[in-house]
């Protein structure tokens, strides 16, 4: 029996809305930005995420490729991509603020519709926050 | 990648292709190049074309206007060679009920100069093939099987199935769009596939091909349709009009301030055009595909 392949690092769902390579994208920088993929972590390959999740090879490595342009992860010869050393400490702030933008417009189109003030929805918000983040400690 | 004029190394050239049956126009005007190494999904309503299409490009019906040419050749006339780099998994099996599968196989192996008894060795254990049984005993999926395998032995460079997996149970259908993957990661060989089973297509096709009414909708990167094609909700301060006269607009509703339209051409730009012509908060949705092919036809 071949050794049980290893959980998945990645959620890519074909029906959705947004490309694969899309998705893929996001996920990496998420997962990097949040620290879960560490500089030198070993990426799987395109063959072995087309064959996990049976999607297209071309989507993820159009995905692989527009990461590599971008310094997030690095070709290395022979071996599997790893997540390039990071350029500042972090990513900057403005950078990951800007990967949650689209969840908070809809989320403030939801708020209008309800009628609901900021000072609502932010108390909101940190209240939720602080409970996610208390959690994980 | 793609230099504008691609179909010297295309695997399949359409140009402005037409087939009228009965004075009645099937497929109209249909311009399309294969690239070797994709995966294309070809997905329309019942009676759109797809098979006429299938038909026309495989040679077994000469197009009315226009040509269809296969590896360079013209389709209707392709030599035995040419042939031989094609395998095709019609919609009703052309299987012999008094065989057992086995019995099948070897037939069409001795039918071809190359074989791949590997492989299909392989498939008949994964897929579990019934070998023993005569065919016409055997279950819809369990033929579906039979007759994949037998398009895929020889290995062929261009393999084009109509409707293969809609006989077959989830896990036979994961199992086969694996092979298919497996199959198109040789860049020289190229899979064409029609279905009506749009998570298939939208799992393992690198390009789709949108038929309507006989014409071609859309035939280009999944990707870039999925990019392309976007909800856009307008939540205006004032009331909209009736027509917002938009380009690429397929659907429209609009409700006082409110408005739902669908664009075939979005670009991120527009988010903020939209927003300044109407004097409204824009939000868009992505759309999966079975939405895409709803709203494309509504």
């Amino acid at each position: 029996m071949p050794p049980p392949p290893p959980p998945r690092i990645f959620t890519l769902e074909a029906t959705s809305g947004v490309p694969i390579y899309r998705q893929l994208i996001d996920q990496v920088r998420r997962l990097v930005a949040s620290g879960h993929l560490l500089p030198g972590a070993e990426l799987p390959s395109v063959r072995e995420v087309a064959a996990e999740y049976t999607v297209n090879p071309t989507t993820i490595s159009k995905a692989y490729g527009l990461l590599e342009l971008e310094g997030l992860v690095q070709r290395n010869r022979g071996k599997p991509m790893t997540i390039a050393p990071l350029r500042r400490n972090q990513q900057a702030l403005a950078q990951r603020l800007r990967q949650i933008e689209a969840q908070v417009d809809s989320l403030v189109l939801a708020a209008r519709q309800l009628d609901l003030r900021a000072t609502d929805l932010t108390a909101l918000i940190k209240q939720k926050m602080q409970e996610e983040y208390d959690e994980q400690r | 990648m793609n230099n504008g004029d691609a179909s010297g190394s295309a695997v399949i050239s359409l140009r402005e292709l037409g087939k009228v049956i009965g004075g009645k126009a099937i497929l109209s005007n249909i311009s399309v190049d294969i690239e070797p190494g994709s995966i294309v999904g070809l997905l329309g309503k019942n009676g759109a074309g797809k098979t006429s299409l299938i038909d026309v490009l495989l040679g077994f019906s000469p197009p009315s206007s226009g040509s269809s040419r296969v590896f360079g050749e013209s389709s209707f006339n392709l030599p035995a060679a040419t042939k031989g780099r094609i395998g095709f998994v019609p919609q009703q099996d052309e299987l012999l009920d008094s065989l057992t599968g086995a019995q099948q196989l070897a037939l069409n192996a001795a039918l071809h100069p190359v074989w791949d008894e590997g492989l299909i060795a392989r498939l008949i254990r994964e897929w579990e093939v019934p070998l023993d049984r005569k065919i016409q005993v055997l279950s819809g999926g369990e033929r579906q099987k039979l007759a994949t395998l037998l398009a895929l032995g020889h290995e062929p460079d261009l393999l084009v199935l109509d409707e293969p997996a809609s006989s077959l149970d989830p896990v036979a259908r994961r199992q086969f769009l694996r092979e298919l993957l497996e199959i198109a990661e040789s860049p020289t060989r190229t899979v064409l596939f029609s279905t009506h089973i749009v998570s298939d297509l939208e799992r393992v096709a690198s390009k789709v091909w949108i038929i309507r009414d006989g014409r071609l909708v859309w035939a280009g990167d999944l990707d870039t349709l999925k990019e392309s094609v976007v909800r856009v909700t307008l939540l205006a301060r004032d009331p909209v009009p009736a027509n917002l006269s938009i380009d690429g607009a397929v659907s429209q509703r609009t409700d006082g301030r409110r408005a739902q339209l669908v664009l075939t051409d979005w670009r991120d730009a527009r988010q903020r055009e939209l927003a300044d012509r109407f004097g409204a908060d824009v939000t868009i949705e992505r759309l999966g595909l079975e939405e895409i092919f709803l709203e494309l036809h509504a």
